[in-house]
């Protein structure tokens, strides 16, 4: 799929006149983990290549340079409570990489467009999590980040100025093993609402999602609605999840029952006459535990690798930004696990510089025992410069 | 007969009072010239900040439905450039768009009163549609002469149940065609926190257009010129143009 994407677009893309924009970003950052201190970044040159040779075709590709420097080597045990420090092992390297993100063509019939190629997919309402994206997890540092491209067929199909129907199929070497997502929105009054499902093939070939057990297939039916209530705007998101299991190796069992997981989000916003921009949400996320005593290593595999949206069941996310001053913007994040009483308060300064030019400085202090989720961290700090041309 | 005189003058001013409209129907007719069924425009949006810093935004933006529908996209600094936003029902629905992300986001009503890429002009500003009809009483309180011209002066007080975007307008029209040359914005203490001034007043298709619009918040002593590059009210739109779908192109 990669490379028979790359070798039908890329040609089309430079014949057709294509338009050239980007960013460079560059990020340092300082990390406090237990008695370690650890000084780490990136440079990172984007580069988007997007042309319509006619009303109907739309192609794009965008390509990542992007160079580490300081701790390039992290050791996964580190992060996870009661291992870090035992001197056990598990090395996982951040290399300087050169990659085609996203490429993709986009055509435009006149009843449906049809996408093909490496493009980004972002299912759901939430802004922190989105129980119906099974194909991306969020940094709660920042969740608008965008995520990396996905190998996808789509059709979106328009069936009224507020209803659409889009199938999304994610193809694997074998047909059975392809990831399926159909969702159909639409629009009621001032809320909108969708409907989503499913299906995930050989789940656990990438990264176990349940504790010590093994998926082989997920089918997920969700549902997700945004709007306004009272002069709030609400949003809700919720998935319905049924994994059939597998035998854990050298299982003694003979047969194993399927499990059935509801993960769910809520959240509200609100912009007061002050132009304070507050954004709440809550996640309850039943791949979790509710008690750290519960978690195994796979659990820890699955939140860190993305393959689940959360190491535990219950979080809260807050937002609140303020424009403070002529192109200065104060805002700050707070997050909490509330299985483990942990969390982080991060503030933020952010400074358009320049027209296109901007530098962000974020704090991050964390609470919690040791061996909680966030408490296992102490402080960290984060100066960001993005240049856009 | 210096009594006869004044009897008349009295009389004569009485006939000139009754011969002018009202606020509602001056109303009426500002919202009949303000909102042409369709149109397209290119146009620049440059805000100057309290402490003098400047800075130039391109967009393109089309309306449909004499207002009611928008769709405006921004084109230029290369920051923000492709993204979008559609505004349904008089800009009661707000959907934007991330071309960095891809996302598309649905914003609450209170998102109107943010300010369009920091500048002086709110969502609810670039609204258009029949909201100086609907959520206003309007009262015709003079005839002023205004950069040589003649113009109605007229209170709009704000109907509470139908919520408003602001509390009182004061607006000046020409008495010649009735185009707003001028309108100043109210808060709930009586404080006129914004003026919008428009000016190069054109005909262009049989509508008269401001060529450039300038909002000055005199509160926070900034202020946004808006101006238009290019307009046509000929564009047609097709089916479904204010759509997600298109939102995203």
């Amino acid at each position: 799929m990669k490379f028979w994407g790359i070798l039908l677009l890329l040609p089309s893309l430079l014949w057709a006149q294509p338009e050239f924009y980007g960013y460079f970003e560059s990020e340092a950052s300082t990390m406090q983990l237990g008695t370690s201190n650890y000084n780490f970044g990136f440079n990172k040159f984007r580069l988007d290549i997007e042309a319509r040779p006619n009303d109907h075709v739309q192609i794009g590709a965008n390509i990542n340079i992007q160079h580490y420097w300081g701790k390039t080597t992290w050791n996964f045990f580190d992060f996870i409570p009661g291992y870090a420090g035992t001197g056990m092992v598990l090395n996982v390297d951040l290399p300087d990489t050169l990659l085609l993100d996203n490429v993709y063509m986009k055509l435009s019939f006149q009843l449906f467009d049809f996408t093909v190629g490496r493009q980004q997919i972002s299912p759901g309402v939430g802004y922190a999590w989105n129980p119906t994206d099974i194909f991306n997890s969020k940094s709660l540092l920042d969740p608008s980040y965008e995520q990396t491209g996905v190998e996808a067929l789509r059709i979106d199909l328009p069936l009224n100025d507020r209803s659409s129907l889009i199938a999304i199929v994610q193809p694997e070497e074998h047909l059975d093993y392809s990831t399926q997502q159909y969702i159909f929105k639409s629009g009621l009054g001032s809320f909108d609402f969708s409907f989503t499902g499913s299906i995930q093939e050989r789940v656990d070939y990438d990264a176990p999602i349940l504790g010590d057990m093994f998926a082989k297939k997920r089918t997920m039916y969700g549902a997700s609605t945004v709007g306004e209530l009272f002069g709030w705007g609400l949003w809700g998101e919720v998935g319905y999840n049924v994994l059939e299991m597998d035998l854990p190796p050298h299982s003694s069992s003979m047969y194993v029952d399927d499990r059935k997981c509801t993960e769910y989000i809520i959240g509200a916003d609100h912009t007061f006459d002050n132009s304070l921009y507050f954004l709440a949400e809550y996640l309850h996320n039943g791949f979790g535990t509710a008690k750290k005593e519960d978690l195994f290593l796979t659990d820890y595999f699955a939140a860190l690798g993305g393959a689940s949206h959360s190491l535990m069941q219950d979080y809260a996310f807050f937002y609140a930004m303020h424009p403070t001053f002529d192109y200065v913007t104060l805002s700050a994040i707070v997050f909490a696990n509330f299985n483990d009483n942990s969390g982080a308060f991060s503030p933020i300064v952010d400074w358009s510089v320049f027209e296109d030019t901007n530098l962000s400085l974020q704090g991050s202090v964390y609470w919690g025992e040791d061996d909680t989720e966030f408490g296992l961290q102490d402080w960290g700090l984060i100066l960001n410069v993005t240049s856009s041309f | 007969m210096k009594i006869k005189f004044v009897s008349i003058l009295l009389l004569g001013s009485s006939i000139a009072f009754s011969q002018a409209p009202t606020g509602t129907e001056i109303i009426d007719q500002v919202t009949n010239i303000m909102s042409p069924e369709n149109s397209y425009s290119k146009g620049t949006q440059t805000i100057i900040t309290s402490s003098g810093k400047e800075r130039v935004f391109e967009f393109e933006s089309w309306a449909a439905e004499k207002g009611k529908s928008s769709l405006t996209r921004y084109t230029k600094p290369a920051a923000i450039r492709g993204q979008a936003f559609l505004m349904l029902n008089n800009a009661d629905d707000i959907w934007s768009y991330f071309p960095r992300t891809k996302r598309v986001r649905k914003l609450a009503s209170h998102a109107k009163k943010q300010k369009m890429q920091g500048s002086d002009f709110t969502y609810e500003d670039m609204g258009g549609g029949d909201v100086f009809q609907k959520k206003f009483r309007s009262t015709l309180i003079a005839e002023e002469t205004r950069d040589g011209e003649q113009v109605w002066k007229v209170e709009m007080i704000g109907i509470p149940d139908q919520e408003p975007p602001y509390p009182k307008i004061i607006l000046w029209a020409r008495q010649s065609d009735y185009f707003p040359v001028a309108l100043d914005y109210y808060n709930e203490k009586d404080f006129n926190t914004k003026s919008l001034i428009m000016s190069d007043i054109q005909v262009i298709e049989d509508y008269p257009t401001a060529m450039t619009m300038v909002m000055t918040d005199n509160k926070e002593r900034s202020s946004t010129t808006m101006r238009t590059l290019e307009i046509t009210y000929a564009w047609e739109p097709s089916k479904s143009f204010f759509s997600e779908r298109n939102l995203k192109k």
